[in-house]
């Protein structure tokens, strides 16, 4: 019954000659497992597709919900942390796999005639992973995202003539926000895949027709078919693959900075690391020359890697034979200089920022927030006018929840008049910002600490007393140094001695003595919270 | 039909970044609370219309008293890939953190990438606040 079916289906369908095509191609003999690349970046490419349609179903491309969106899908959602993970070092995978897989060409010789026309649409294929890349930064909305974004618009901006339309219409407009999210959106989930399976579709039709190119020496021998015997290699090959991409993604998640903050001077943008090199490149190239960083050499490089099939036309395969070498060189020396610019750039990365470091404001914020007489509990509470502050997402501004913290019957900043004056302020300004503080971590996902006692009294002196000028973990004031490893630099003596009268060490400093004001049991906390600030460098 | 179509959809994905936006003066400070010839950085609330949806952004200007009446107003985007800039008290330098660009207090590039002095924004004091052109 069942083989009068198929007999059926195949009579209207032809799937069988389809399938013989697909797996009876005649592979040269000693075809090994170099030639597994190809297999490797189809197999990635189908994982990113896949994991992509998932990341689709909870992503929203607009800004606030796109954040929280990727939050939901890493904190929330099971097995989404998973999910985001594999799409994340999909990402990584694919480009790494696409690089080993054309220097497998090269290095083989296998972009030689007839197959130039496969050589450049895997160049066009390489470059639209880059794209991939590119345009799925932006997505998450976080300081990573934001910031990466800008230097790539005006890397684009920085382009003769055109720069600054070219600016324009990758924003969709004159700043980074809304419109910018939903055209990045677009190619990421629509232009580009069309693109890409144009191309693979066009790559892999190429291959067949031309056929593998085999090992260099050819072997004597007939052919074998593709199945089973180079199937086995590319699945184990696959298998090998996916299951270090599950490793990782388990081992370490996707990570999400916090929000886009575009008015945040402490944060430090860096690209991942397959735009590194680039990024380095650019400190070579001051002023008018920074074109040449931005286009003309990798322009060159693309222009370079396009045209290779006519360079080097000889017949011989071999890499270091005496007409290939001075190509062989070239390529090894571009690789050499993107390996060395992207060390260096990994070198000069700043220690990244731990999103579950609390600082003393945000676990100042949280005492606030959760103690019994707090007055925001009048209306953030579960069942109350206004969600609780555990689950509260900000929406305003700084200025405004400032405001809000102070008087929050008030419906906005400076509404009050002379005749409906302000009531004196619910909570003092630096009371409020350690609630701004907490509230900002909360939404970065990070759950508050257990602390000591004396940690949690320690924080409260340093959000009322030090945090106008001193910064720890990207909160507080930005006129005296950041706190945040303070005891890598000083012993707790040593703290002692400045917070008590720190002309004892800096004759000229603006800072008062706290000797005085400060009683001995919160200056002693305040000491040994500081004293134990050193990780991270 | 594919020209009718490629121009629909080419003018609806064009439109919105050829349009301009206003400007308008913004209060930013007290003009005495400014120190002589000392960046402040000063975060104005920025409110315009972001597609389709309503903003405000926080702009970081630097305010410099730079005489008695006079106060120069500058963005602090660094000019050569839009990082921002932050003020470096010690050396007395406007730096950026992404490729090493050093403005001076005017704005100057001093060393680094940057390809332009910072930009600047207009300025006028009124009954003794001052006000940005942004």
């Amino acid at each position: 019954m069942t083989g009068r079916l198929l007999e059926w289906l195949d009579h209207r369908t032809g799937y069988r000659s389809l399938r013989r095509h697909l797996l009876e191609e005649p592979l040269p003999k000693g075809t090994g497992w170099a030639f597994t690349t190809g297999s490797a970046v189809m197999f990635l490419l189908g994982i990113q597709l896949v994991t992509g349609i998932g990341l689709t179903m909870y992503y929203v491309p607009a800004p606030l919900l796109a954040y929280d969106s990727v939050r939901y899908i890493t904190d929330t959602l099971a097995y989404g942390w998973l999910l985001r993970g594999l799409h994340y070092w999909g990402s990584t995978f694919i480009v790494l796999a696409a690089a080993i897989h054309m220097l497998r060409v090269f290095f083989f010789g296998s972009f030689k005639a007839p197959r130039e026309v496969t050589w450049i649409t895997g160049v066009v294929l390489f470059l639209l992973i880059l794209a991939f890349s590119l345009s799925g930064y932006l997505l998450p909305w976080d300081q990573k995202a934001y910031w990466a974004t800008t230097v790539t618009i005006n890397i684009a901006r920085s382009s003769p003539v055109i720069g600054e339309y070219l600016a324009d219409v990758m924003r969709g407009g004159s700043h980074l926000g809304a419109l910018t999210l939903g055209r990045w959106y677009s190619a990421h989930v629509f232009l580009l895949p069309a693109a890409l399976i144009l191309f693979v579709v066009a790559h892999i039709a190429l291959m067949r027709r031309h056929g593998i190119s085999g090992p260099i020496k050819v072997q004597p021998g007939p052919p074998l078919p593709f199945y089973p015997w180079h199937a086995i290699k590319d699945t184990v090959v696959m298998a090998a693959v996916f299951a270090l991409l599950v490793t990782l993604a388990m081992i370490w998640p996707a990570h999400l900075d916090e929000i886009a903050n575009p008015a945040d001077a402490s944060y430090v943008p860096r690209p991942d690391w397959y735009f590194l090199s680039l990024f380095e490149l650019l400190k070579y190239f001051p002023g008018p020359f920074e074109p040449l960083a931005t286009q003309v050499i990798p322009g060159l490089i693309v222009g370079f890697f396009m045209a290779l099939p006519f360079l080097d036309r000889g017949g011989d395969r071999r890499p270091f034979s005496r007409g290939r070498l001075p190509v062989t060189l070239a390529v090894l020396i571009i690789g050499g200089g993107i390996v060395a610019l992207t060390m260096k750039g990994l070198i000069d990365s700043p220690a990244k920022y731990d999103p579950n470091d609390w600082g003393p404001r945000a676990i100042a914020g949280h005492q606030l927030v959760t103690a019994p007489d707090n007055k925001c509990a009048t209306c953030h509470v579960s069942g109350g006018s206004a969600a609780a502050l555990a689950i509260t997402r900000i929406t305003k501004d700084e200025e405004w929840l400032l405001s809000h913290m102070a008087d929050p019957v008030a419906i906005a900043p400076g509404v009050r008049s002379e005749g409906d004056p302000a009531p004196p302020p619910h909570m003092t300004r630096f009371q409020s910002q350690s609630v701004i503080a907490y509230l900002r971590r909360i939404r970065a996902g990070a759950t508050p600490p257990q602390l000591e006692e004396g940690d949690r009294q320690a924080a409260n002196t340093f959000s009322n007393m030090c945090a106008g000028c001193h910064k720890i973990a990207g909160e507080g004031g930005e006129s005296a140094p950041d706190l945040s490893h303070v005891g890598l630099r000083r012993d707790a003596a040593g703290i002692k001695r400045i917070i008590r009268d720190p002309t004892t060490e800096f004759p000229d400093t603006m800072m008062p003595p706290y000797g005085e004001r400060l009683s001995e049991e919160q200056i002693d906390a305040l000491v040994q919270y500081l004293s134990k600030r050193q990780a991270g460098g | 039909m594919a020209a009718a179509v490629a121009f629909v959809v080419g003018a609806t994905t064009l439109a919105p970044s050829f349009t301009r936006r206003d400007t308008g003066w913004l209060r930013a400070a007290a003009l005495d609370a400014l120190p002589d010839n000392q960046p402040v950085p000063v975060t104005l609330r920025v409110t315009r219309q972001d597609g389709y949806s309503q903003v405000v952004d926080r702009t970081v200007v630097y305010l410099v008293r730079t005489g008695d009446q006079e106060v120069r107003a500058m963005h602090s985007t660094c000019t050569h890939l839009g990082c921002r800039t932050a003020y470096d008290r010690k050396s007395k330098q406007i730096l950026c953190p992404c490729h090493g660009g050093v403005f001076d207090v005017q704005g100057n590039v001093v060393s680094g990438p940057p390809p332009a002095p910072l930009a600047t924004l207009a300025t006028r004091v009124e009954n003794g606040d001052v006000m940005v052109q942004i």
